[in-house]
């Protein structure tokens, strides 16, 4: 009898596994398997080496200088900055617009930054940002301040893709901590008004803790998104100009699809891969345990 | 009996239409530029009866087709379209038919083969050309403000001076998108303050980047970045646009313009005073090894680079031929004034196209920052030697 029900989730497993097996664990064992070859098929670190001496990952020089500081940097600065601002943002749009009349309209909104596909979202950054056609440059002209086009510069074109970003991403934020908060018993919020506490207070001591769970997903999503950027630098600025807005992703497209290095190329992906399962599996523990 | 005729006729059709060959050619021209293709392929199918299918596929994205294809044995088509040095990559590698017997090098220009070939073997054709001659104008606004093509150095200085008198503040449109048309800019800087032979010697890497023979040239082009008589760079359709409207009075590009303008007639181009030369890029095109249909691709193959396919297709305005038997008579009159600006100097092919790769990425991003950032001129030599290794 056991057997024979073995067997039947066999039978419907079987094929998702298979798929998995072809698509998803044999291109990686072979991904990590490239990286500690050379093009030959003799064991190697020099990909290695290569890969994490070179100046495009890490370059000493940009801290003096500016930017590119490589993208090792670039990726870290792009989770330093994006990371906090689109939490941030989506926590506190979603508890402003609580209950507001009209809100589903005001969110969808806001949220269509996260229907667009990145390489369209890539396309509208790097228009919002123009010197001539540009909604930044509109705004800063109207208000008398300096304009250009902010990603063709080495210092500006990073942070335009980063808060460029930021405005696509929030609305992923938004609409978790939105639905989070319609989770929270209303009776928390008037036993703490019954006690005399703020709306401050209430919202430190009850909607921030409550929210926890919702706050590690959207805090290991995200992560995972800036460790793995690459259709948005791709189409804004190649990465450029002069590296400052390159990424590990491009870097890794670059390796393999201009140098036509592909072990190179496998270096920087176990090398996101490995990053994004330590991000990721203490986040999930996190939760796991909440 | 009318019925067993019929399975027959049938049957015949049904072999027919099964062992018809239809070839795919694959090239990057879409809309317009598409359009004036077509007659080419149309012109080939009357003449031998195989049909023929055009499929668009950019350079960019078949760089990151084509490898996995060849790995897996395959090829998406019969006749590609393709950067020369990728051409000359995968040659070598043994994914690319040698056409050595088809092509003659004697129908071409002199060099216009070099890009594509390994040795005595001969891995793709020249397919029509375009030149990047100099700095294009409109002829109405050099009349309206008494303006004159320069023929020094000092001239050309003085011409931009002008400009910027009249109020052009940034008398020089530069294009952008992934950073070609500045290379375009450089190479010509490049060729004029160097030499013809400097561009070769970079393409096969001979001379480095950080030799006094660039820099000398370099810092003339970085001069008139430094006075900001060149634009930040946008994306090149785009100040095309504002150019013509005229946002801009000059603007650098290859011969291609002739065909993106609503009044071709009111162009006007000059090159650097003292260029000896003159960027000539030909499209190149190859047989994949793996195609299912060897000799009607190289039929193909010989029909589009022959005097007659090429004259089609200059017919249509905004390609030059590589094809030395194309008469002058074949071209719109637009085209045939950039053809007979090649007269008298020496045709080099393109610096980045030749060596390709990391490269020629490289190149692209390192002039936009040169653009924006002209006192970085140092390291941006440093890092095009270190990527040319």
């Amino acid at each position: 009898m056991r057997r024979a029900k073995l067997s039947h989730y066999a039978f419907f497993i079987l094929p998702a596994l298979l798929l998995l097996a072809a698509f998803v664990v044999y291109p990686s064992l072979r991904t990590i398997y490239l990286s500690f070859v050379d093009e030959e098929g003799k064991f190697t670190l020099a990909g290695y080496k290569e890969v994490f001496t070179s100046r495009d990952t890490f370059d000493p020089e940009g801290f003096k200088r500016g930017f590119p500081m490589g993208t090792l940097i670039h990726n870290l600065l792009w989770i330093g900055i994006h990371l906090p601002l689109s939490v941030f943002l989506g926590l506190l749009l979603a508890v402003l617009l609580k209950g507001l009349p009209g809100v589903s309209f005001i969110k969808s909104v806001i949220f269509l930054g996260m229907v667009m596909p990145m390489i369209v979202g890539g396309v509208m950054i790097r228009f919002m940002f123009d010197g001539n056609v540009g909604v930044v440059n509109m705004f800063l002209k109207f208000l008398g301040l300096h304009t250009q086009t902010w990603t063709a510069y080495p210092e500006t074109a990073l942070l335009s893709l980063i808060f460029g970003s930021v405005w696509l991403w929030t609305g992923f934020s938004m609409v978790l901590y939105s639905a989070g908060l319609e989770t929270i018993p209303k009776e928390f919020y008037e036993a703490a008004a019954i006690d005399g506490a703020s709306r401050f207070r209430m919202f430190f001591n009850i909607t921030i803790p409550l929210l926890k769970p919702i706050t590690v997903v959207v805090v290991t999503m995200t992560l995972l998104w800036e460790l793995k950027v690459f259709d948005i630098v791709y189409v804004a600025t190649m990465g450029g100009p002069g590296g400052a807005s390159n990424v590990l992703a491009l870097q890794m497209y670059s390796y393999a699809f201009r140098e036509f290095n592909f072990n190179k190329s496998a270096v920087v992906a176990v090398f996101i891969t490995v990053s994004t399962l330590a991000a990721s599996i203490p986040m999930m523990r996190l939760s796991t345990r909440e | 009996m009318l019925k067993k005729g019929l399975m027959i006729l049938a049957i015949v059709l049904m072999a027919m239409v099964g062992l018809a060959v239809t070839l795919t050619v694959i090239g990057p021209w879409a809309g317009p530029e598409q359009e004036a293709f077509m007659p080419v392929l149309k012109a080939f199918e009357e003449e031998t009866g195989i049909e023929v299918e055009y499929k668009v596929y950019r350079a960019e994205d078949l760089a990151n087709l084509l490898p996995a294809q060849f790995a897996a044995r395959r090829a998406p088509g019969d006749v590609i379209f393709m950067w020369a040095s990728f051409i000359r990559e995968y040659g070598k590698k043994g994914h690319i038919m040698d056409v050595s017997s088809v092509i003659d090098p004697d129908w071409y220009l002199a060099g216009a083969l070099d890009p594509v070939q390994v040795g005595n073997r001969l891995y793709g054709a020249a397919y029509t050309a375009k030149v990047k001659p100099g700095f294009w104008y409109r002829k109405s606004l050099f009349k309206k403000y008494g303006l004159k093509p320069p023929k020094t150095w000092d001239e050309f200085l003085a011409l931009l001076r002008t400009l910027r008198a009249v109020g052009f503040k940034t008398p020089i449109a530069s294009g952008d998108g992934v950073g070609w048309p500045l290379s375009d800019v450089t190479e010509h800087f490049l060729i004029t303050f160097g030499s013809p032979g400097l561009q070769k010697d970079l393409i096969e890497k001979k001379i480095s980047w950080q030799s006094n023979t660039v820099r000398y040239a370099m810092e003339k082009l970085v001069s008139l970045l430094k006075e900001g008589y060149f634009s930040e760079p946008t994306e090149w359709t785009t100040i095309l646009q504002q150019w013509w409207r005229g946002d801009y009075a000059l603007y650098f590009m290859g011969s291609w313009i002739t065909g993106m303008v609503d009044d071709p007639s009111d162009l006007g181009v000059f090159s650097l005073p003292g260029a000896k030369g003159m960027v000539f890029g030909a499209d190149y095109a190859f047989i994949p090894k793996y195609t299912k249909h060897p000799e009607e691709a190289k039929k193909l193959l010989a029909f589009l680079v022959s005097e007659k396919g090429q004259s089609l297709q200059v017919a249509q305005g905004g390609h030059i031929a590589t094809n030395k038997y194309v008469k002058l008579s074949a071209y719109p009159p637009v085209d045939a004034e950039v053809a007979k600006l090649m007269e008298g100097v020496e045709l080099l092919p393109d610096l980045d196209d030749s060596i390709g790769g990391a490269f020629q990425m490289a190149f692209w991003d390192q002039l936009k920052l040169l653009w924006v950032r002209p006192e970085r001129l140092d390291t941006v030599l440093k890092v095009l030697d270190e990527k040319l290794k």
